[in-house]
């Protein structure tokens, strides 16, 4: 017993060394001829052979056993005896007759040269790394943690090459030279991950995405969406708020849910269903996005939406490698609106004011004064610089058995609006251990906390950043007590801005822990057990208190605490094997189980007697009231998959996976999704090896059914609501509301998927082109049919409606100067998506409104609409016409107006503007997304310029509503934009509406709808490696200066296209921006120092 | 130079264990694999079903008296939502303001007020729609009670006095229902069914039936006293009855025959005003105290009660809705120029309407003075002119003096006023200081009209104005000669804007309701 305890803990603090480590050859026989050996390495590893037959004739046959060997212990092998010697020279190995003269005498000065070999995506030492120098015979190789040192002339060129990596040339100056490999992202021998599985690039079959650190190495990033914003074709990151650590929109390849979440499933290290702002860019080893159905149906009833697949980095074996990086942020706001001033804003309204037949609001004394003196400007008050740091420390290495990798995180961002911040603090640890060949242990174990404080969307009315443009510029924020002012008697209806920042606090604190274990036996060769068990705990604590001025004299606060337990058992049995040379097989059986068990317990406090103990003392209040509950739910899953390769040239993969899920019921429980996928390696062909063109050309071709839950846990059932009522002024009375009728029969939403595409590489692999076509479609859509309020409102799901996706991907880049002292790499991607909704059932009507609330204050009806025909996220609306122009005074009579006036389309021309005129009048939801990186070296410089764009998307403006229609809670126009309006007799030709008793202002109209695209320069980056010896040992440091959204290209009114009042959890009500957190310039200094 | 090559030396690698603990941690593992997916077979069975706890799940609920009261309070919440559904807003104010009592701001944020001052209300006009949904989550919660009771273990009288609030719930939203709208979607039952989203529209005489119907149950079901301040008692339900009937005399039902039965019904309850606890009180200041620490006043037959200790039970009628902006005040509503200046003086008067209006800076300003060049309603600020939307005051559906006029009325339509209906008028005459008539001296239609003239006097802002004019067909002739300086109506008045069309969500779910 004891010793099993024993072995137990062992078990649980070991894990296996990466397979994404660089590929081993295998060869086996007796008295194989050289050319043949030659043609199997480059089978094998990508890489080529240079000789002549004259030369080859002279060598003779050789025996070899190697198993997993070094590309040098096979050449070595190879060339012992030989008559023959080889060098190598990027991916080629050239082979000729030894050289019988002796070296040649030294001409020009030798220098030791030293240094050390990582990887740039780890920054571990990489071993056996051939380095060679250029145009001679002089090479060595590195040392277990990397390390090497050689005699070369002063200033040679070096030429650096791993199998798996891409070569690269350095000049050999100075005693240290730092240098890193990047795993070759076209080499057909690198490991990709799959879901369950890692697969050779070469034999995919599935339209992959990936992304190494070196895209984003010199960039201010600190969250995966800033990994994953513009850097991959086919995935859209929109930032809605740019509140530090808030809510961001990550769409791949369009939305295929109306109900559910269209946020793609996460899968880190194995733990299907990560929060993605738990993961550490720093820890990044690898991402892998599945497009395709072919590679997402393997999560089934979660891949609808792709999949991201992130494996964290693990240690090396070496030398500890200690690892510092630091980052110091300054960010201001993007721009501010252009506002009236005090005297010229009173003015205004005073003009106003005559023209609508009421009394002036100022005398021509406070006037004057306001000229003089001013006002309050507002936007000052509520915005400004911003301060934010991240310190990571990292420790990472390991013995011949065990590697292990340590990283802290601690990161913290000022918001660029006052009284807001973001916090994070993490810590992770990977160990991996190879017990025996056949058995191996990883264990990976993370800790994330972090704390928004004010980072959550809000929407208009309680919104700082809306308030600030609505009150009044003549409303002093203090009164002459130092209260604040109450209430804005000329502006806006609702609560001071500075009050809303300082008088209210929000705070969310999540800390996640994630444990993940995994233990792999092999029984023989290729057949393996991998079991993988997952405990995440997610603690989320919430608090938030609203002062005595916010809530006009009520203040309340609350607490709320969320606890939940996923517990997840993944059993992988796999099995790989080459029969008869040329038909491979990659087989795996999966049975999986994940459970989320969840209670949430609220409590509030309202009328608190003493608001100074903010949200700490919730029962001292006139009113504490609670509520609680669980939410859980369970997915029971088996799948597998088989992987079929016929010379490397033909590939077939077909899977299946069966999801049975607690949400629910009866023979609904229960859904298949099958794949099939085919690829044909032309490169492989005789007919385009002898075109000596493509260095790889691939087309695949993929169908596959994945599914989406959709529906929150108790769907299917009929429950009641919970609810408060006063029978009296002291008292309040819980009762229970009837919430929405259940329907029994919800099914899981369907999504099949078409995937043609094609692969090309050409001049070696150094320019490479990926483009994909797709068509989605989603069938048992589940809508929430919105009930009429007759039978009580809300809403009833069901399976009727039919969503259609389809679009292109198209990426290419490479390495455009590859020269010893300069290189330019960029890489281009650019991806479209049409979205339409192609049915909505038969029993719902013609659309289906939906409602985002945003425009509370503003407008008074649903902005959003689902039709068939149209895009999720349609608007809906007036059509504005501009204004009525002189010439059409007898027109506009007709509908009670004067030249001026607002002028709509009248779509059932009854004379009449009122709600049957409303339709459709723009998109919400974006088609196109773009990005463009560009890395330029030279010497010891780094130069990165990344733009990134979103095109094809209205936006609703309703900040700029807000400030222009003189009616909704604003009350009064705030915006410099009014001096252009329409004045008659002066200024006719506006379309901005003159000042008038009958002139309507519908907010919800295409009058403030905008055209969002932009194109931002999202990164420019310049970086410096400085060599440095510390303790005796080769350090290197690094350091750089970024510059974020620095440019952007708009048309866009708003101070941000890109930040919306909606988050990710809903794509049918986006692009709204009623003061949405604008996303801000910033400028980082960062550092990073490793030895 | 030779090229170099070093061979990648062995690690020295430091094994922690030994080869036969290496052994004994694979049979571990091994061990471990299988039971790992033994566990998993074995918990198969039931592991997809749905936990359910914490959830209130099926009629089951209602069986029980806790569950049957907690399901009436719930039918009372969509009457009383802040900002959501029902009266606790400005919305019910707003959608009586085609009557000369009340009008909005020309500017601001007042559109969809001015809709209804105007006469044209749009189909997307929230502020209907939020009576509308309020009205109907309350039936909806109503029917589900009046669906279960029976079935109800408990308490019998309780669980009776609760299925008579229930009723009394259900009347009294579709009464409001088929004044605004005029022919409704009418629902009875508790369960969902899909065939109720095809279902057309009831036509007000039939919706009258059920009113009569169900303030008929309450009236047996309820005690005499008020279970607590927010809920009706046997009082309330006769005197809605009362006023059904006599609306039922007027457009659209007219049936004459109603009055006599509004006349006996108003009796009823003023025969019997101490049993119920309803009083006449003898100052009209004293109805308009508005002082949050009181539940209301003895004259309330029927409140929606409010606590502002939630935020969804907030009263946001009061304060700053009826405050000018130059004060902070929401400028939402406040009295129309003719209307104010017809008003006869007097202390009802004086505590209608305020007349002076002192600013965040000490300066005072006269009604003509402020933007809005408007009187405005002081009847509905709250005590000590509290600057807030918020507070706990109850919304009060009908005071005892309507029952008094409504008797008064409906006598005069019935046979003639008789001493009783001079009494009454003349109390409320006398109190709001005009002269009391002499018995006798009027016509029965003499008499009828000044009892209309005086609602609208005493009623003033009370939402009762609006539904006179409209059932007696006034509301043309009322909006004639407005004062210049007051909104003006868009267009033509005709019978077609004596109700609102329905919410165009509602028509968009369901065609079949398209008039």
């Amino acid at each position: 017993m004891q010793l099993t305890a024993i072995v137990l803990l062992t078990a649980c603090i070991q894990v296996s060394a990466s397979s994404l480590y660089a590929q081993r050859i295998s060869i086996s026989g007796k008295n194989i001829p050289l050319k043949k050996v030659f043609n199997e390495i480059r089978e094998q590893t990508g890489y080529n052979f240079i000789y002549t037959n004259e030369d080859l004739k002279q060598a003779s046959s050789v025996t070899l056993h190697q198993k997993d060997a070094s590309l040098n212990d096979i050449l070595e092998a190879c060339f012992d005896n030989q008559p023959l010697a080889y060098s190598i020279y990027k991916n080629i190995i050239i082979v000729k007759l030894k050289e019988q003269t002796p070296a040649a005498p030294l001409m020009i000065r030798q220098m030791d040269i030293s240094g050390r070999v990582v990887d740039s995506v780890t920054g571990n030492g990489l071993a056996g790394v051939t380095i060679q120098v250029q145009e001679s015979t002089i090479g060595t190789t590195t040392g277990p943690d990397g390390r090497f040192s050689l005699s070369a002339p002063d200033n040679a060129v070096l030429i650096v090459s791993y199998l798996g990596y891409q070569t690269k040339t350095v000049l050999a100056t100075g005693s240290s030279l730092q240098i890193a490999l990047t795993p070759t992202t076209t080499g057909l021998n690198q490991l990709v991950v799959v879901g369950y599985g890692t697969q050779k690039k070469g034999d995919l079959t599935g339209a992959i995405t990936t992304i190494s650190s070196e895209q984003y190495q010199t960039q201010p990033v600190t969250r995966l969406d800033q990994v994953l914003q513009g850097r991959a074709a086919g995935v859209e990151v929109t930032n809605a708020t740019g509140a530090p650590g808030g809510d961001v929109r990550i769409r791949i390849r369009g939305a295929n849910s109306v109900l559910g979440n269209n946020d793609p499933l996460y899968v880190v290290d194995g733990f299907v269903g990560a929060d993605f702002s738990t993961i550490n860019p720093n820890n990044i080893a690898s991402i892998q996005i599945l497009k395709d159905a072919s590679s997402t149906a393997i999560y089934g009833s979660r891949g609808a939406n792709g999949v991201v697949i992130i494996t964290t980095k693990k240690g090396q074996k070496g030398a500890i490698h200690v690892n510092y990086s630091g980052k110091v942020s300054g960010s201001r706001v993007l721009r501010t609106y252009d506002l009236l001033s005090a005297g010229e804003f009173a003015e205004l309204v005073n003009t106003r004011n005559a023209i609508l037949g009421l009394n002036p609001t100022y005398t021509e004394d406070q006037i004057n004064d306001f000229k003089q003196n001013g006002g309050t400007d507002w936007q000052k008050e509520v915005f400004r610089d911003a301060l934010g740091h991240e310190h990571e420390l990292s420790v990472s290495g390991g013995g011949d058995k065990t590697t292990y990798f340590i990283s802290g995180d601690y990161l913290s961002q000022e918001g660029t609006i006052e009284a807001s911040d973001y916090k994070r603090y993490s810590l992770r640890s990977n160990i991996s251990t190879q017990i025996t060949d056949k058995l191996s242990f990883n264990l990976n174990v993370s800790v994330n906390s972090q704390t928004n404080r004010n980072t959550q969307l809000q929407s208009g009315t309680s919104n700082p950043a809306v308030q600030a443009l609505v009150w009044a510029p003549t409303t002093p924020i203090y009164q002459p007590n130092g209260d604040y002012v109450l209430v804005d008697p000329v502006g806006s209806l609702k609560t001071n801005p500075v009050a809303l920042l300082y008088d209210r606090n929000n705070l969310v604190t999540r800390t996640y822990e994630n444990i993940t274990g995994n233990v792999r036996y092999e029984f023989i060769d290729g057949l393996a057990l991998e079991v993988t068990y997952v405990v995440n705990h997610l603690n989320q604590n919430g608090k938030s208190f609203n002062g005595t001025t916010v809530t006009n004299g009520n203040p309340s606060a609350s607490q709320s605490s969320l606890e939940a337990l996923t517990l997840q058992e993944t059993n992988t049995l796999s099995y790989k094997h080459t029969f008869g040379g040329d038909h491979t097989i990659d087989a795996v059986a999966v049975l999986e189980t994940q459970q989320y068990q969840d209670h949430y317990f609220d409590a509030t406090g309202t009328g608190l007697l003493i608001p100074a103990l903010g949200y700490s003392n919730l029962g001292l209040s006139a009113s504490p009231a609670v509520s609680s509950g669980p939410t859980p739910w369970r997915l029971l899953s088996m799948l597998g998959r088989v992987n079929y390769s016929y010379k490397d040239k033909y590939l077939i993969t077909a899977s299946i996976r069966r999801d049975g899920s607690s949400k629910f019921h009866g023979s609904n429980r229960y859904s298949t999704f099958p794949a099939l996928a085919l690829g044909w390696n032309l490169t492989q062909e005789n007919f385009i090896k002898d075109i000596n063109v493509f260095s790889h050309l691939k087309l695949r071709a993929s169908w596959g059914k994945t599914g989406s839950q959709a529906i929150q846990p108790f769907a299917t059932q009929s429950t009641y609501n919970t609810t408060i009522y006063a029978f009296n002024n002291s008292n309040l009375t819980s009762g229970i509301l009837l919430g929405n009728p259940g329907n029994p029969n919800l099914k899981w939403e369907t999504t099949d998927q078409k995937d043609i595409g094609l692969e090309v590489g050409i001049l070696n692999g150094r320019l490479n082109l990926d483009a994909d076509y797709y068509v989605k479609h989603t069938t048992d859509l589940l809508l929430n049919a919105p009930l009429p309020g007759y039978v009580g409102g809300g809403s009833y799901a069901s399976n009727v409606g039919e969503i259609e996706n389809k679009g292109w991907d198209l990426s290419i880049g490479g390495e455009i100067i590859d020269q010893a002292h300069f290189t330019w790499s960029s890489h281009f991607n650019i991806s479209n998506v049409q979205n339409r909704v192609v049915s909505i059932g038969k029993d719902i009507g013609d659309r289906i409104f939906t409602g985002s609330n945003v425009g509370a204050g503003t407008s008074t009806q649903s902005e959003f609409v689902i039709q068939p025909g149209y895009a999720l996220g349609a608007y809906w609306g007036l059509k504005y016409l501009g204004t009525w122009k002189p010439d059409e005074e007898k027109e506009a009579a007709k509908y009670h107006n004067v030249p001026g006036d607002s002028r709509y389309e009248d779509v059932n021309g009854d004379f009449a503007i009122n709600a049957e005129d409303y339709q459709i009048i723009g998109n919400g939801m974006p088609k196109t997304s773009m990005g463009w990186n560009n890395t330029f070296t030279y010497k010891a410089f780094t130069l990165n310029f990344f733009f990134q764009g979103i095109m094809g998307v209205d936006k609703m403006n309703y900040s700029l509503a807000s400030m222009m229609s003189g009616s909704g809670d604003g009350r009064q126009i705030t915006l410099a934009m009014i001096r252009n309006r329409y004045i008659p007799g002066k200024n006719e030709t506006s379309n901005i509406p003159a000042f008038s008793r009958s002139n309507v202002v519908y907010p919800q109209s295409s009058r403030f709808l905008e055209n969002g695209n932009f194109i931002r320069l999202k990164n420019v980056s310049v970086a410096y490696d400085i060599p440095l010896t510390v303790f005796r040992r080769k350090a290197d440091l690094k350091v750089f200066l970024a510059g974020s959204n620095l440019w952007t290209i708009t048309k866009y009114d708003g101070i941000d296209p890109e930040a919306s009042n909606i988050g990710s959890g809903t794509d049918i009500n986006q692009s709204i921006d009623y003061g949405a957190y604008p996303n801000s310039k910033t400028i980082t200094f960062g550092l990073n120092f490793g030895f | 130079m030779a090229r170099t090559l070093i061979p990648r030396p062995s690690l020295s690698a430091s094994t922690l264990v030994s080869n036969t603990l290496k052994f004994k941690i694979m049979k571990t593992i091994k061990l471990i694999a299988l039971a790992a997916i033994l566990m998993l077979g074995a918990g198969c069975k039931g592991y997809l079903d749905e936990d359910l706890s914490g959830k209130v799940v099926g009629n089951a609920a209602l069986g029980t008296q806790a569950g049957l009261e907690a399901a009436l309070t719930g039918a009372y919440k969509g009457l009383g939502n802040t900002w959501a559904t029902g009266f606790f807003h400005g919305t019910a104010t707003g959608a009586t303001m085609g009557g000369d009592d009340i009008t909005t701001l020309v500017g601001s944020n007042k559109q969809e007020f001015r809709e209804f001052d105007q006469f044209a209300v749009s189909a997307g006009n929230s502020r209907t729609s939020n009576l509308y949904f309020g009205c109907y989550k309350s039936i909806q919660g109503a029917n589900n009670v009046i669906a279960n009771y029976t079935n109800t273990k408990g308490d019998q009288q309780t669980i009776n006095t609760i299925a008579g609030e229930a009723y009394f719930l259900r009347a009294f939203s579709y009464y409001w229902l088929t004044r605004l709208y005029g022919s409704i979607p009418m629902i009875t039952t508790a369960e969902f069914s899909k065939d109720q989203l095809t279902i057309g529209l009831t036509k007000p005489a039939d919706v009258y039936a059920l009113i009569e119907s169900d303030l008929g149950q309450a009236i047996q079901l309820l005690p005499d006293a008020k279970r607590d301040y927010g809920r009706p008692n046997k009082g309330s339900a006769l005197s809605f009855l009362a006023d059904v009937y006599l609306t039922e005399g007027g457009w659209p039902i007219q049936d004459a025959s109603k009055y006599a039965l509004a006349a006996s019904t108003a009796k009823q309850v003023i025969d019997d005003h101490s049993k119920y606890g309803f009083e006449f009180l003898p100052t009209y200041a004293q109805i308009f105290e508005n002082d949050p620490t009181q539940n209301g006043t003895a004259e309330d037959i029927f409140d929606i009660t409010a606590n502002m200790a939630n935020g969804s039970t907030t009263e946001a009628n009061y304060g700053w809705a009826a405050m000018p902006g130059d004060m902070g005040g929401w400028d939402d509503y406040f009295s129309e120029l003719n209307f104010f200046k017809n008003f006869p003086p007097g202390p009802r008067k004086d505590v209608t309407f305020r007349l002076t209006y002192t600013m965040a800076d000490g300066t005072v300003k006269t009604w003509e003075q402020l933007t809005s060049k408007h009187p405005y309603y002081g009847k509905f600020w709250i005590k000590g002119d509290v600057a807030n939307w918020a507070s706990s005051l109850p919304l009060v559906m009908m005071r005892y003096t309507h029952v008094l006029l409504i008797y008064a009325e409906a006598k005069a339509r019935s046979g003639g006023p008789d001493a009783d209906a001079y009494t009454y008028l003349n109390m409320v005459r006398q109190r709001g200081g005009e002269s009391p008539l002499t018995q006798g001296s009027l016509s029965a239609t003499q008499f009828a009209d000044s009892v209309v003239q005086e609602r609208a006097w005493e009623f003033a802002g009370e939402r009762t104005r609006w539904f006179d004019l409209v059932r007696l067909q006034l509301v043309e002739k009322a909006n004639a000669n407005k004062n210049p300086g007051d909104l003006q109506p868009i267009g033509a008045i005709t019978k077609s804007d004596y109700t609102f069309p329905l919410p165009i969500s509602e028509t968009s779910a369901n065609p079949n309701l398209n008039p």
